[in-house]
């Protein structure tokens, strides 16, 4: 097929209304592919551009003030990560490595950074899935059951909402942890044993975002059953509950899935506090880690890791707007 | 979102240079020794407890596990429980034998022979013997190693000859005294020759890969969270001075990494720890309230933190200026207010408990506004500009005390940094503290280009003196003297008491040192930090060696 430079315009062959919506498709996952690489070597770039513009030797801030190295084998480590060539090379040098795939070596672990990734990245994802879920289970309760109803209970709802987006997460789960870890005996202080572990972290991370997406949520449903169309609705008998499940929920998720999906990408950043504080094993007590140490082959495995989230993540978002608005099923 | 409170700080051993763990000494507030103490002394009529298991939480999680390469505290103090040496360091500085029966210094010092105990076995079965030292030695200078602490311990090593299977001979291109410290160390801990043949880059990611002789044998690391330790049944070698011989009581070891304060303070009292370090100085009251916790308080050795003055930038040239910001800051107050009298006015650039303490220095300089006043009158700074700061020739003087970013500084001691700065404002000196990156600020603190440093360095030998104030010392090669000062004599007994066994000499040149750098103002000590650990009630045994390192062989947990 020849596809032309200009990703947007229509195959010229495709008029009929035979569907030939195979090669389309193949079309937008290859636009998609593409984006999705782009994304990810824009990630790259500017984490290696940021780094270079750390001051100072590299070696030096690495090892930190004061460090016993000697000058040799300063020279040893700077030789070994190729830090003495300059800089165009050791980028396309690096890009090189990242096309076959090989992420490199920590320089302070002096592992391969792929390797402490895959170590590091199922606590995470169990901590970040168990959160999302709570929060948007939360969301939806708070939303639902309070909106454009029960005056109190809906106030009430929004106070809590707002204490929960507006506190530190890393307050929180202190919080959490003197009163159902420390003087109740709940659970565990910290870790990653099994659920009762999980669940104080989860419930840190969980609550900013429930806070946030069941006030999006509450007045896209409060819009929503302004419409006309709650009234006729209404009008053929539904019930009040039927008619915000059934009807105003499918309106008002549109912006909330929009907002869950940049709010999950959030969640890697939200595990960097809650991971140390609970003293859980992941990817945000890693990356905290390779950050303080300038340890550069590490910070841009993780920053490609984050960036793929999201690429991923909007590409979910997009499917699920698809699935809610049917106005948006254009053939 | 800031994390509050002090930050682990993974590689600074320097800045921080803090033993991050600490030592014991009897309950209450440390009486100074960095010794090997106990923990409970109820515990002294008890018969031991064999078995059981004990969880520890630390603040700071190794970046590298291996001893030959990491310049870490917490790795040499973690480790030490894997790792044995070939001679141990007392709580006096002398040394005892330990994995060597005996040795022998050659008169010019360049060799060292030991003599091996022949019934050391490491973990994994292989012998320790003449071949295991030397494959270890050479490892850790090797090219490949890229050791960032364990090659400069051991100096000017020029090879191990092996002289028969339990007889090694350590040679050195030139004379070499602090070889036997170094050699009592964690960091020339010995690995099972086998481990490093077979996994010799892979030391440094813990776990059963690390084969030692200690009393436990490190089994399991989980990265951001844990490691696990389970007893050796075969250890029968511990130091004759140590307070128990045989394995360990302990089944298992767990250590813990958690990085928050308040968490692991919480994790102490609410029991899910039995052992918790460092406990923070506002909340040792606590925990000595606390009637099912104890606490073990032990002063850290080494150079206590202080402010370095760089004599070769004006106006710290003049010696009336540095004897004026020396005698000038309120310390007493400050240092009580900011750390609960946990932490104590220092008086000499090193700790009491580091050997050849010098403790006629002890309330010889105290703190005095109006002599203070009176050395910057005589250094001509009579004028006051409208913020009532000092002026000569129409200049302010103003000195710049720059601070690394947050993550760097510990211990409050920016807080501490405030009160200096308010107690200075008053006799009409200004510091300023810009916030640097770090790139800038190592390149200006160790290029010379500031004119305060602050620092402490933790070591139990007087020879960090030498490392403080020897001309030779300089920051660009890897030393600490960022004083810059060049004296003929601090250069002299800093070098003798580096080149000698002999106690007498060492006592002499490092009182004279030390009384030398606070005359001259080279330094103004601040604090000598005490390291608190708090234990559960029924935790026995517990010791810490001189560098203030907690050691699990000989506790137990009481019934």
């Amino acid at each position: 097929m020849s596809t032309g430079t200009t990703g947007f315009a229509e195959p010229a062959d495709t008029p009929a209304p035979a569907r030939s919506s195979a090669p389309r498709l193949l079309r937008a996952a290859a636009r998609r592919l593409l984006g999705a690489a782009a994304v990810l070597l824009g990630a790259a770039t500017v984490a290696f551009a940021a780094l270079q513009l750390v001051p100072g030797d590299p070696v030096t801030v690495m090892l930190g003030p004061g460090t016993a190295a000697t000058p040799e084998v300063k020279a040893a480590i700077q030789e070994q990560y190729g830090l003495d060539r300059p800089v165009p090379v050791q980028y396309f040098t690096y890009l090189g490595h990242l096309l076959t795939g090989d992420l490199g070596e920590s320089y302070q672990l002096q592992r391969p950074v792929a390797d402490l990734i895959g170590d590091q990245l199922g606590p995470t994802v169990q901590l970040g899935a168990a959160a999302l879920g709570l929060a948007v289970l939360l969301a939806l309760l708070a939303a639902v059951g309070t909106a454009g109803r029960r005056p109190a209970l809906r106030a009430l709802s929004s106070l809590a909402e707002l204490l929960a987006v507006s506190s530190p997460s890393y307050w929180i789960g202190i919080l959490l942890l003197t009163a159902f870890s420390f003087q109740l005996r709940v659970f565990p202080v910290a870790g990653d044993d099994g659920f009762a572990a999980l669940v104080l972290p989860a419930v840190t991370l969980a609550l900013p975002v429930a806070g946030m997406l069941a006030q999006v949520l509450r007045e896209g449903l409060e819009t929503a059953l302004g419409k006309p169309f709650v009234l006729t609705a209404r009008s053929r008998g539904v019930g009040s509950a039927a008619v915000v499940l059934r009807h105003a929920l499918r309106h008002a998720a549109v912006p909330v899935v929009t907002l869950t999906g940049w709010l999950t990408g959030s969640l890697l950043g939200g595990a960097v506090l809650v991971e140390s504080v609970f003293g859980r094993p992941g990817i945000g007590a890693l990356t905290l880690q390779a950050t303080t140490n300038k340890d550069l082959p590490l910070v841009i495995g993780l920053v490609l890791l984050s960036a793929l989230v999201f690429v991923v993540i909007s590409a979910l978002v997009d499917l699920l707007y698809l699935v809610i608005d049917p106005r948006l099923r254009t053939d | 979102m800031a994390i509050t409170g002090p930050r682990p700080l993974p590689l600074l051993a320097a800045l921080t240079a803090g033993a991050l763990l600490l030592a014991g000494c009897s309950s209450g507030t440390g009486s100074g020794s960095g010794a090997a103490a106990t923990a409970g002394a109820a515990g002294i009529d008890e018969k031991p407890v064999q078995g059981g298991s004990l969880t520890y939480a630390t603040d700071v999680e190794p970046i590298s596990f291996d001893i030959h390469v990491s310049q870490q505290d917490i790795t040499g103090a973690i480790q030490r429980n894997v790792f044995d040496s070939l001679v141990h360091q007392d709580d006096k500085g002398e040394f005892q034998p330990w994995l060597a029966k005996s040795w022998e210094i050659a008169p010019d010092l360049k060799s060292y022979t030991f003599h091996l105990r022949e019934d050391v076995k490491f973990t994994d079965g292989t012998v320790f013997d003449a071949e295991a030292v030397k494959a270890n030695f050479d490892r850790i200078v090797a090219k490949e190693t890229k050791s960032q602490y364990a090659a400069s311990l051991l100096g000017p090593y020029t090879g191990t000859e092996v002289v028969d299977a339990h007889t090694v001979k350590v040679n050195f291109s030139e004379p070499f005294a602090p070889f036997l410290q170094a050699a009592s160390t964690a960091y020339l801990g010995f690995y099972s020759p086998k481990a490093i043949k077979e996994n010799g880059s892979k030391l440094g990611a813990g776990g059963p890969a690390d084969v030692g002789t200690g009393p436990f044998v490190f089994t399991g690391y989980t990265k951001g969270q844990s490691a696990v330790f389970t007893r050796n049944p075969d250890y029968n070698w511990a130091p004759p001075s140590a307070n128990h011989q045989g394995p360990a009581y302990l089944e298992k070891l767990t250590i813990r990494f958690l990085t928050e304060d308040s968490v692991r303070v919480g994790a102490l009292s609410s029991g899910q720890v039995q052992v918790a370090e460092p406990i923070p100085p506002a909340d040792v009251r606590t925990v000595q309230g606390d009637p099912k916790l104890r606490t073990i308080a032990t002063d850290a050795p080494g150079a206590n933190y202080a402010l370095v003055l760089n004599t070769t930038k004006a106006p710290l040239d003049d010696p009336k200026v540095r004897k004026a910001v020396q005698r000038g800051i309120d310390l007493d107050t400050d240092i009580q207010s900011v750390y609960f009298g946990v932490y104590k006015r220092a008086w000499s650039p090193i700790a009491p408990s580091t050997p050849y303490y010098d403790k006629s220095l002890e309330k010889s300089w105290p703190y005095d506004k109006a002599a203070a006043e009176k050395a910057l009158d005589e250094a001509g700074w009579t004028a006051r500009d409208g913020e009532g700061y000092r002026t000569k020739d129409g200049k302010r003087l103003s000195l710049e005390w720059p601070l690394p970013p947050a993550e760097y500084v510990r211990e409050q001691r920016e807080t501490l940094g405030q009160a200096i700065q308010a107690d200075l404002k008053k006799i009409g000196v200004e510091i300023t503290r810009p916030r640097l990156d770090i790139g800038t600020y190592i390149a200006n603190v160790y290029g010379g280009k500031e004119h305060i440093a602050d620092y402490s360095w933790a070591r139990f030998d007087p020879d960090v003196l030498r490392l403080y104030f020897n001309s030779a010392s300089k920051p660009s090669t890897g030393g600490q003297n960022a004083t810059f000062y060049e004296d003929a004599q601090l250069d002299q007994w800093t070098t003798t008491g580096k080149g000698t066994f002999d106690k007498a000499v060492r006592q002499d040149v490092y009182t004279k040192t030390q009384q030398r750098a606070i005359e001259l103002g080279l330094i103004v000590p601040l604090y000598v930090r005490t390291a608190v650990v708090g234990t559960g009630a029924k935790v026995r045994g517990l010791t810490a060696d001189p560098n203030t390192w907690l050691a699990f062989h000989g506790a137990w947990i009481a019934k």
